[in-house]
């Protein structure tokens, strides 16, 4: 099992979660919807596999870098 | 009489300098999967068009009748060649000679190589692979220095007058990390190249263990704008050299060549009348819409990972070399961060010095804000990307593709000209948005409805009509709308219009690293 960290590429708020724990998620999917200088940023999954945990919660604030939602790949 | 027994020994001697750093060194090199500097040489450049100049220089050797023994070369290969038939000058490390480091540096060679670009006003091609300054050199002197930068009045006009190509292909530490960044356009080689001002172990003293990878990776450099581009191998590198000069004059004396286009320059792609979303949270593609309006495949995009809100590159218009600058509302939904606005300060003097006209496609929300950004000296940083955009002379054509805001925006194009300027029906603009501005503005109105959220809707109903871009055109305030699809076909227009109007020679504010 390999577990991948989506990274937030910005320094923004957390405006919309779309995904939970132990759901299938598709490549390019989107996870995180973040809020920046008034524009929603969608943090899209990198790859298909299960969300295993969602790091944040809406209205956090997170950094640049800062993981979002572990994945673990599908086989 | 001949001199045929001169040129004899004029070969033997050339022969051992083109040895390099001996057998055994160039070996270990092989064995790594790294260039030498002559393999380097022949790959970037035309066939057999390298002339080297110096190639008898090192430190020689004499046995007892006086004869050359042994000709150690010194550090430094250069000379004059052709990458695409376009004379250039290529300088080359040569890391097999003792590390590439400055004991053994022939004195005068790098400031003459400097030199001759500048004055043949040929583009200047630096292979760089050195560790710098070498403790083992005091020894061999039998004194210290005062450190001076031998040559650098050449390298710094150099920015002003000649394309410069700096590639990362080894350790670049030092001042090789400074002929790095000398440069137009710096490439490092992936997990090949590291760049620092000084190694790993220096870096220990002040109790910092890092990796050469953490200090002064690729990635890391890239990201700190301290290079252009990463690439992953060196043939990778080469190629990005010749690409990036393909758009260039050979110097500021020159005007970019006009290459046969191979695009249609009234090709309309239809999907740009929906690559804005109409919803204004939304963020899309901006490099698909730059893929769409320059002629096909010839954007270059530069400095990607540096300042992202921003995007820059070059790129051509039914044949003719341009400068593209464009927001990427991914990135801080366009805003100009600290970051942002040093890059765009570099580009546009770029732009400015090589007589390339500017195309800007523009969705700037304003500069980023909050303590941070105030931290990080945005503003101050921010009157120095618009000093650039109002002393440029070159051309300028923008396209307001979404938001314009505040200082940032304003900074699209020097207003004080002719604006040449287009918006998309997306255009939407003024010194603050309207998105939470009503709730406050209009509290009381609101609180006193028989339904406040419908009383909100009404007027931001209201507000988002005034906000239509048409009421501005209307007023002259914008000069122009036009349905997205007429970009390129205006665009290619602009570039026809303009390419008289390039002049060429030294401008006034020549870039700065």
């Amino acid at each position: 099992m390999s577990l991948k960290l989506i990274h937030s590429p910005i320094k923004a708020l957390v405006w919309k979660v779309e995904v939970e724990a132990g759901q299938p998620i598709e490549e390019y999917d989107p996870l995180i919807i973040l809020e920046s200088m008034k524009t929603e940023i969608p943090v899209d999954s990198s790859l298909s596999g299960i969300v295993r945990e969602v790091l944040v919660k809406e209205g956090d604030s997170v950094e640049e870098n800062q993981p979002l939602v572990s994945i673990e790949a599908a086989l | 009489m001949s001199w045929e027994k001169e040129v004899e020994e004029l070969n033997r001697l050339k022969a051992m300098t083109a040895a390099m750093g001996g057998e055994a060194a160039l070996e270990r090199r092989r064995s790594s999967g790294r260039l030498n500097v002559r393999e380097r040489i022949e790959k970037l450049v035309d066939a057999d068009s390298f002339r080297e100049v110096g190639a008898l220089t090192g430190r020689p050797e004499f046995d007892e009748g006086g004869r050359v023994s042994n000709l150690a070369p010194g550090n430094l290969i250069f000379g004059r060649a052709k990458i695409d038939s376009r004379p250039v000058c290529v300088a080359g490390d040569d890391y097999s000679v003792v590390g590439s480091a400055g004991g053994a540096t022939v004195p005068g060679k790098f400031a003459m190589c400097e030199k001759m670009a500048n004055e043949l006003r040929i583009p200047l091609v630096r292979l760089l692979e050195s560790t710098g300054g070498n403790s083992r050199s005091l020894e061999q002197l039998g004194r210290t220095y005062i450190p001076q930068m031998e040559g650098w009045e050449t390298v710094i006009e150099n920015m002003g007058t000649i394309p410069v190509v700096a590639l990362g292909l080894g350790p670049v530490a030092g001042i090789g990390a400074a002929k790095m960044v000398f440069s137009h356009y710096a490439v490092m080689v992936r997990e090949r190249s590291h760049m620092f001002m000084a190694g790993p172990p220096l870096v220990a003293r002040l109790g910092e263990v890092v990796t050469k990878e953490e200090l002064g990776g690729a990635e890391l450099q890239a990201r700190a704008g301290g290079v252009d581009e990463v690439v992953d191998t060196e043939e990778e590198a080469f190629a990005c050299a010749k690409r990036f000069l393909s758009y260039l004059p050979s110097s500021v004396y020159e005007l970019a060549e006009r290459t046969v286009p191979q695009d249609d320059p009234h090709r309309k792609d239809e999907w740009l009348i929906k690559a804005v979303p109409q919803e204004r949270r939304r963020v899309y593609d901006m490099r698909r819409i730059i893929k769409s309006v320059f002629d096909s495949g010839s954007f270059m995009e530069m400095t990607q990972r540096y300042g992202a809100s921003v995007i820059t590159g070059l790129a051509r218009l039914d044949g003719w070399p341009v400068a593209v600058m464009a927001s990427d509302p991914y990135r801080y939904g366009g805003a100009w961060t600290a970051e942002s606005n040093a890059k765009v300060e570099r580009f546009v003097d770029f732009a400015n010095t090589f007589h390339l006209p500017v195309v800007n496609l523009v969705d700037v929300p304003g500069f980023l804000i909050g303590r941070d950004a105030e931290m990080a000296g945005t503003i101050r940083s921010g009157a120095r990307a618009l000093s650039s955009v109002f002393q440029a002379k070159v051309p300028w054509c923008t396209v307001l593709v979404r938001k314009v805001f505040g200082v940032a925006g304003a900074s699209h194009a020097n207003h004080a000209r002719y604006h040449y300027r287009f918006s998309w029906p997306s255009g939407d603009w003024g010194s603050i948005p309207v998105e939470g501005g009503v709730a406050s503005a209009y509290r009381d109105e609101i609180a006193q409805a028989e339904d406040p959220d419908a009383m909100l809707s009404l007027i931001e109903a209201r507000l988002n009509q005034v906000r239509s871009p048409f009421r501005a055109a209307m007023a002259f305030d914008c000069e122009d709308i036009i349905d997205p699809r007429e970009t390129r076909p205006l665009l290619c227009e602009f570039a026809n219009n303009v390419a008289k109007l390039r002049e060429p020679g030294p401008v006034a504010t020549a870039l700065r690293p």
